[in-house]
């Protein structure tokens, strides 16, 4: 057993049709043991930017108040909201900052980004537990359900969809992925981002 | 073995733990009172390394205390409860961390609800209505996904703790003898004789 | 509480935590690694630079178009293997320094003054940054190329190969290379070597990135060969709007819309 696998739960990302969305499980168990069903595992960062943080639920709890206090400190100094590729390296720099003694989680990023000429475009990228960004064209996995997301993600993931359609494919790629891992599940919360509005369902999901 | 419930209900929370004080196979005490009282409104029990557990109480006790001394105001179940789970996340990364699990129940007298959290050794901290720790924990979970009613009466809650008391009791090897319960509510805090 | 300021160099707050949930015999978890064929070989005006772009978790392939050839100056560049953080980190450091540096000094930075920093900073951490390289580049006294390994030790060699993947590579130089080579026949070969990870080793694949450095200037070539592009999906796999039953649902408007409704009594501005 792994220390990652003590709390279990898994996010995914995944980029659409100028959107993007990022959806998370709700459990949060003592290893086997179910605990709660309502554990929040995506964080709102900024209007276009949330962050999911599955691992070891204590270093969730921890990085999610330091990434807020650093994004604050940040918007004063800066005098504006930080950007999703900007916030992508806070993460990774400050978990490369803790190499030889890590926080036990592996962050997923789902943003919209603003380009100079005006437009958005969407954005997504996850790190390993050391803070390596890995910026992908389609999505993004990570927690104990990591390897399962790969596999459905592939299959059914297709560039381009609109944000109610990508809101279905990953809906469907997250709760199948689920039926086959042990350590997430007990529900799903899903966020669909567009330049205009962010919408969070959450699904009704198997509850075993 | 040690082993904590709390439950929540329509404008209360109960805390109850096991009374025993053990070392190795052996019972030092059977009044050990493992629920402590740290403002009017919330309450704390706790489990794990035995001088561990005393010790951090009162540490939370004192500081809990001492915030309302400074500001004249208690904080508030959720503050708290986030206080808390820093002060165990940080003694995790110190040379010798408290191994000590925590259940607070409190009563917000600002938005007149109750608030149950879950909080272990790790610094693990999750809002629930219903909570237990130990090995108690593997049955009284079970038994509270099915008769747990955020809306019951105090008098349903006891039921329902006592249905959990009664399983362990039932089923776990090593049972605890006495329960020491304690409810908060809008009213304060009172301790309840089973 | 947590500072504003917080020092260079590494945080080792966790480490005793870590260790005391070690205690418990719970192995510590995998980071990324790029288990990688990297590549370099001199050629007649100067270095080429090869990299293969998989980057694997254990047996999953967590990118599968990564890059490893990193900048270090405008005529020196670093192919990185082993743990990727560790990699892109270490050379992201020294690619500031050298700038630092040639600011300072005002001269163009050299290829040994970049193998230099990188050697005594892994050699430092005593093997624990595991970035094994490969650095290549051009400078006032030439084409150099070396490699880094992790405990910081390094070679200067005319055709250099790193990573799970540089049996396989190196095996396709020892037939294949020669002194003097051109410009296309040394990329050919890059390509050739790079490829023959890709194929024969199971850490290695994808598409091939290389970089050529010549004393006039430095070409980079990303994703110059995509032998294994996924082809077309056959059948749409999209589901119909209203397959995923939800419970709730909360919708933020990020707009934010405001109307302005003057009070009558004539004190608009005048516009006339």
């Amino acid at each position: 057993m792994s220390i990652m696998d003590q709390n279990g739960g898994s996010v995914i990302a995944m980029v659409g049709k100028d959107c993007v969305a990022i959806a998370s499980d709700l459990r949060l168990g003592n290893e086997a043991l179910a605990v709660s069903s309502n554990f929040q595992k995506i964080f709102p960062i900024t209007d276009r930017i949330y962050l999911g943080l599955p691992g070891l639920a204590t270093d969730v709890t921890t990085l999610k108040e330091r990434f807020r206090f650093r994004v604050n400190m940040y918007t004063i100094k800066e005098e504006r909201e930080i950007e999703p590729e900007t916030f992508a390296h806070l993460v990774s720099s400050t978990l490369y900052e803790h190499r030889f003694g890590p926080y036990y989680v592996e962050p997923v990023m789902a943003g919209i980004s603003k380009t100079p000429s005006g437009g958005f475009k969407p954005f997504i990228a996850a790190t390993d537990l050391i803070g390596c960004l890995n910026y992908a064209k389609d999505f993004v996995v990570a927690g104990t359900a990591s390897s399962k997301l790969y596999g459905v993600a592939e299959g059914l993931w297709e560039p381009d969809l609109e944000p109610e359609d990508l809101f279905e494919t990953i809906s469907q790629t997250i709760m199948n992925a689920l039926d086959r891992d042990a350590y997430s599940g007990w529900g799903c919360i899903v966020h669909v981002l567009t330049k205009d509005k962010v919408i969070t369902r959450t699904l009704k999901a198997r509850m075993d | 073995m040690e082993t904590s419930f709390a439950i929540t209900g329509k404008g209360y929370v109960i805390v109850a733990a096991d009374t025993t004080a053990s070392r190795s196979i052996i019972k030092m005490k059977t009044d050990e009172d493992k629920v402590k009282t740290l403002s009017p409104h919330l309450l704390m029990a706790y489990s794990g390394e035995p001088g561990d557990t005393v010790h951090f109480a009162e540490y939370v006790e004192r500081n809990i205390r001492l915030y309302q001394i400074r500001n004249l105001y208690p904080l508030r179940p959720s503050a708290a409860a986030a206080w808390i789970r820093r002060a165990l996340a940080t003694s995790l990364r110190s040379r010798s961390p408290y191994s000590v699990n925590l259940l607070v129940g409190g009563y917000d007298t600002a938005s007149h609800d109750p608030h149950l959290y879950w909080i272990d050794f790790l610094g693990t901290m999750t809002e629930v209505p219903f909570a237990a720790h130990g090995y108690g924990a593997y049955f009284a979970l079970s038994l509270l996904d099915r008769y747990h009613d955020p809306e019951a009466s105090l008098e349903d809650g006891l039921i329902a703790l006592k249905r959990c008391i009664r399983q362990v009791e039932e089923r776990l090897v090593v049972t605890p003898g006495k329960y020491k319960v304690k409810v908060v509510s809008k009213d304060g805090i009172q301790e309840i004789d089973l | 509480m947590t500072s504003v300021f917080s020092p260079p160099g590494f945080n080792f707050s966790n480490q005793s935590r870590n260790d005391f949930i070690a205690e418990k015999g719970i192995p510590m978890p995998k980071a990324t690694s790029t288990g990688t064929t990297i590549v370099g070989c001199l050629f007649a005006d100067g270095i080429v630079l090869g990299a293969d772009t998989r980057a694997t978790e254990g047996d999953i392939v967590a990118d599968k178009n990564c890059e490893k050839i990193h900048y270090i100056t405008e005529s020196i560049r670093c192919c990185g293997a082993g743990t990727a953080a560790d990699t892109e980190f270490t050379t992201a450091l020294i690619s500031s320094n050298m700038e630092l540096h040639a600011l300072s000094t005002g001269r163009k930075p050299r290829v040994v003054t970049a193998m230099t920093m990188l050697k005594q900073m892994l050699f430092r951490h005593h093997g624990n940054i595991g970035a094994a390289l490969v650095l290549g580049g051009v400078d006032a006294t030439g084409p150099h190329l070396f490699t880094v390994a992790p405990h910081g030790s390094t070679d200067k060699l005319p055709y250099v190969t790193m990573g799970s993947g540089s049996l396989a590579a190196m095996a396709v130089f020892e037939s294949s290379w020669k002194p003097n080579m051109s410009r296309d026949d040394a990329l050919q070969l890059v390509k050739d070597a790079i490829s023959a990870g890709i194929f024969n080793d199971l850490g290695s694949g994808s598409n091939v990135d290389a970089c050529i450095i010549t004393a006039s200037h430095t070409e980079m070539l990303r994703n110059v060969e995509m032998p294994n592009q996924r082809v077309e999906k056959e059948r749409q796999y999209r589901f119909a709007r209203g397959t995923t039953a939800w419970k709730s649902e909360e919708i933020r408007k990020l707009v934010v819309s405001e109307e302005v409704i003057l009070l009558a009594g004539g004190d608009e501005m005048d516009t006339t």
